[in-house]
């Protein structure tokens, strides 16, 4: 236990300096090559080229990859709770397939060109109702077991809608790319707007934060929690909801990104230990540092989109740790 | 075109003039067909940079032409294109919105082409983006010269009865009304059968069984040679028992004619109008 | 508070029509054979079922407290615990405090009462079954709960810690605490203060041992014949 205490005392520091980091690395490499000196002039706004580039280009991209790399991030931590599961990530309860259904729905249907704002709502709405369908499905209360198997049943459904919707509306191959885009996940062309839709991730956050208490009780077990204490109901509840929102959130402005959500919280799991009060802040910087970081990779690597680099890290990750399960 | 949406256009066009003709423009062309029409109608010191897909011969009725220019990357965003400092950037409808933006936001102005089914569309595009450019003339010129062509064939091809065609395809959706293949065929004396017998509108689901029984005189193809072009046709149901198929009756064009949306796929008419009616062309 | 009263306590399917009123501050046995309900009797007082009927702790109506009051109120302990995640045993019994505002106080001296402290520093996911059902019970002593109630506590534990574990109960008991455990073993059910016998879902009867534990009930309930046996009874040095 000691190396995890001596860690745990770097975790926060060391995150918050890995984040600004590679911050710094974002904000300067792009396609067009400017140099330090342009960057700095360009966030001064000396230099109308490089501000245009910086502060419209750049800026939204990297805060809207920390953002949606703080959700997913945490969006797993809290699935791994409630579900008492080390596996479990946030698309478990359908709530990407349902955005992915609403923006597909969206694409196919031609209201994504009419505003910016057209296709991250319409992901949005797809996955609340999602969700909505997997409460109604579970009903009395929101037991895992059933959650689960409603979720898995919601997950396949929505596939089908997705399929669906290719097949009969996108004749158009132009479409296809458009969609296949989405589907892929990425962060091309970020603007200010998608911040904006993205920026309630911090709020919900913040909610997450003083619940890490009683996520410790809970991933423990449930009855065994709701006998020390807690309103196991009303906890579920709110996780539940907070998961949903951090999702849903992050789905709608990046696309459908995998892996983020269970690959962060384990880590930092296996680094740190498994008090959530710590892993909800931790999880939450190194989700946004995660996925920060394989953007740039990707954009190193020749355009690899996002969704890529972090299927091509998480899932050989995913199969390391079913290795070192009993 | 209808006319509503034409005057929109031009009116588009019209705009960008009072604002002020731009002196030196640096025009980057995003998809295939802008590079087709750039190439056209613009000085090639206004041409900043070309699609990806500009030198691909499969794609691209410019391929050599093309080799001249600077290139986009696949899957390029926002910054990829401004690199170039390119004072006008063209798009289609099928552009990302959110590139759009980034792109206006940066103060360049994005030209959308959103018809460009039949050969007036491509004329309008043509005139549109003259006009934008400031030299309206060679755009009527380039227009001109194809109106030319397309009228000569049509002279030749008076009186002929049209030849029953299909655009086969591997991945079962063949194209009907409102798609460059039917304009290509009412203009080459071909009668695009998925349209008029299938009643299919835009990319649509093969009717496999129905084919069977259509009077398929010839099928439309693009390859490198006859053989080679049918051969994926030659295991695929329905087309495997086609007797058009099994004769090798086949058009065949050049790859990048069937995706043409430029003026450029009036060598597409000519070519297949010569294979459907060679005793016209003696 | 330490008083147990359920009234027609009723779980569809495992409990029918229960009532039981215990007294404060005993040790009190639950037996029965498999499947009668005594789990479910036992999650039913601590209030994680939703029953149909009433059950009171101290008097009042467990639908009236609120949760935080209730895990300050009464300890229910499972018949085993799966840890999926590696907290360490010092944290685990420490969240017994979770009611109490997190103080840790009391967690050393549960560690040295239930053998842990050698253990104190391992992940709770590398335990085995007997030292697992150990972190359970310190945890439940650790939050001074009046209101105990196990669910098999000793099955798990080898003879020792079974003897010790029942010597901790009756400490607990004799300080006012109300302890209530479910058991096989008949011959330590004799040593309690009173025994609860269910028999197909039903309580079939409630007293002290030696008024309930008779051949004819271990007959007519277990299916087995008490007969008199010389033998080594155990207990601890």
């Amino acid at each position: 236990m000691n190396p995890r205490v001596r860690i745990s005392k770097f975790a926060l520091p060391g995150l918050l300096t890995a984040l600004f980091l590679l911050a710094l690395l974002a904000l300067g490499y792009g396609d067009m090559h400017l140099s330090p000196a342009r960057v700095w002039a360009g966030l001064r706004h000396e230099d109308p080229v490089a501000a245009t580039v910086i502060w419209q280009i750049r800026l939204p991209r990297i805060l809207v990859a920390m953002l949606v790399g703080a959700g997913l991030s945490a969006s797993g931590l809290v699935m791994q709770a409630f579900f008492r599961n080390s596996l479990a990530s946030p698309g478990l309860l359908g709530v990407s397939s349902g955005g992915a259904v609403g923006a597909v729905g969206a694409i196919a249907l031609g209201w994504a060109s009419t505003s910016l704002w057209a296709l991250p709502a319409a992901a949005i709405v797809g996955a609340l109702l999602a969700t909505g369908a997997v409460l109604l499905l579970a009903r009395q209360g929101a037991s895992g077991e059933r959650l689960l198997l409603a979720g898995v049943a919601l997950n396949a459904l929505l596939a089908a809608a997705t399929s669906y919707l290719l097949s009969e509306f996108t004749g158009p191959y132009e479409k296809n790319t458009q969609i296949l885009f989405w589907l892929l996940g990425g962060l091309e062309d970020r603007t200010w707007e998608h911040v904006m839709i993205a920026l309630p991730i911090v709020a919900a956050a913040a909610l997450l934060w003083p619940l890490g208490r009683p996520m410790d009780l809970l991933s423990l077990g449930a009855k065994e929690a709701q006998s020390l204490g807690v309103d196991v109901r009303g906890l579920r509840r709110r996780l539940l909801l907070l998961s949903t929102v951090l999702t849903a959130l992050a789905t709608a402005v990046a696309g459908s990104v995998g892996f983020v959500g269970l690959v962060v919280p384990q880590v930092l799991r296996l680094m740190v230990g498994p008090e959530h009060r710590r892993l909800v802040p931790l999880s939450l910087l190194g989700g946004a540092a995660f996925v920060l970081a394989c953007d740039v990779a990707g954009r190193a690597a020749g355009g690899l989109r996002l969704g890529v680099v972090t299927s091509l890290i998480g899932a050989p990750f995913f199969l390391w740790m079913l290795r070192k399960l009993p | 075109m209808p006319p509503l949406k034409r005057a929109a256009f031009l009116l588009l066009g019209l705009g960008s003039i009072l604002r002020g003709a731009p002196s030196a423009e640096r025009v980057v062309s995003q998809t295939v067909g802008t590079d087709e029409l750039l190439l056209a109608v613009a000085e090639p010191g206004q041409i900043a940079a070309l699609s990806h897909l500009a030198r691909d011969p499969e794609y691209s009725a410019v391929a050599d032409e093309a080799s001249g220019f600077p290139q986009l990357q696949l899957n390029g965003d926002a910054e990829s294109v401004l690199k170039f400092q390119p004072t006008l950037v063209l798009c289609a409808d099928y552009s990302r919105p959110e590139l759009v933006a980034q792109l206006r936001r940066a103060g360049v102005q994005v030209l959308i082409f959103d018809h460009y089914a039949t050969i007036e569309d491509a004329y309008a595009n043509l005139r549109v983006l003259g006009r934008v450019l400031g030299d309206g003339e060679r755009a009527e010129k380039v227009i001109a010269g194809c109106q030319r062509r397309v009228a000569a064939l049509e002279r030749r091809l008076k009186g002929l009865a049209p030849a029953g065609v299909i655009a086969p395809s591997t991945y079962g959706l063949i194209p009907g009304a409102n798609t460059t293949f039917q304009d290509l065929c009412d203009h080459s004396g071909a009668e695009n059968l998925a349209t008029t017998l299938g009643h299919l509108v835009g990319n649509a689901p093969q009717p496999s069984e129905d084919m069977l029984v259509w009077p398929i005189d010839f099928v439309v193809v693009s390859g490198k040679g006859v053989a080679g072009a049918l051969a994926p046709f030659r295991d695929l149901p329905p087309y495997e028992y086609l007797e058009v198929v099994r004769a090798s009756h086949a058009v065949l064009l050049p790859p990048w004619v069937l995706g043409c949306v430029s003026h450029h796929r009036i060598l597409g008419y000519e070519i297949m109008a010569q294979a459907l009616h060679p005793e016209a062309f003696k | 508070m330490n008083s147990l009263d359920i009234t027609r306590g009723t779980v569809p399917g495992r409990l029918e029509d229960l009532s039981l009123e215990l007294p404060q501050g005993k040790l009190v046995g639950l037996v029965g054979p498999n499947g009668s309900g005594k789990s479910t009797l036992l999650q039913l007082s601590a209030g994680i079922l939703p029953p149909s009927g009433a059950v009171a702790w101290g008097g009042r109506a467990l639908a009236d407290i609120p949760a935080l009051e209730r895990g300050r109120c009464a300890s229910w302990v499972p018949q085993d615990a799966q840890f999926e995640f590696g907290f360490t045993v010092w944290s685990v019994v420490a969240q017994g405090r979770y009611a109490h505002g997190d103080d840790g106080k009391g967690v050393e001296a549960a560690l040295g009462l239930l053998d842990l402290e050698p253990l104190a520093a391992r992940p709770v996911n590398q335990l085995s079954g007997g030292e697992r059902a150990r972190v359970l019970l310190a945890r439940a002593l650790v939050t001074e709960a009046p209101l105990q109630l196990w669910d098999e506590p000793l099955a798990a534990l080898d003879p020792r810690h079974a003897l010790e574990t029942l010597r901790l109960a009756r400490a607990v008991s004799r300080r006012g605490t109300t302890v209530l455990f479910s058991l096989h073993d008949l011959r330590a059910a004799h040593e309690l203060d009173l025994v609860v016998v269910l028999h197909n879902h039903r309580l079939r009867a409630f007293g002290t041992p030696d008024e309930v534990l008779t051949p004819g009930l271990y007959l007519e309930v277990f299916g087995v014949r008490a007969v008199p046996a010389p033998g080594l009874s155990l207990e601890l040095p």
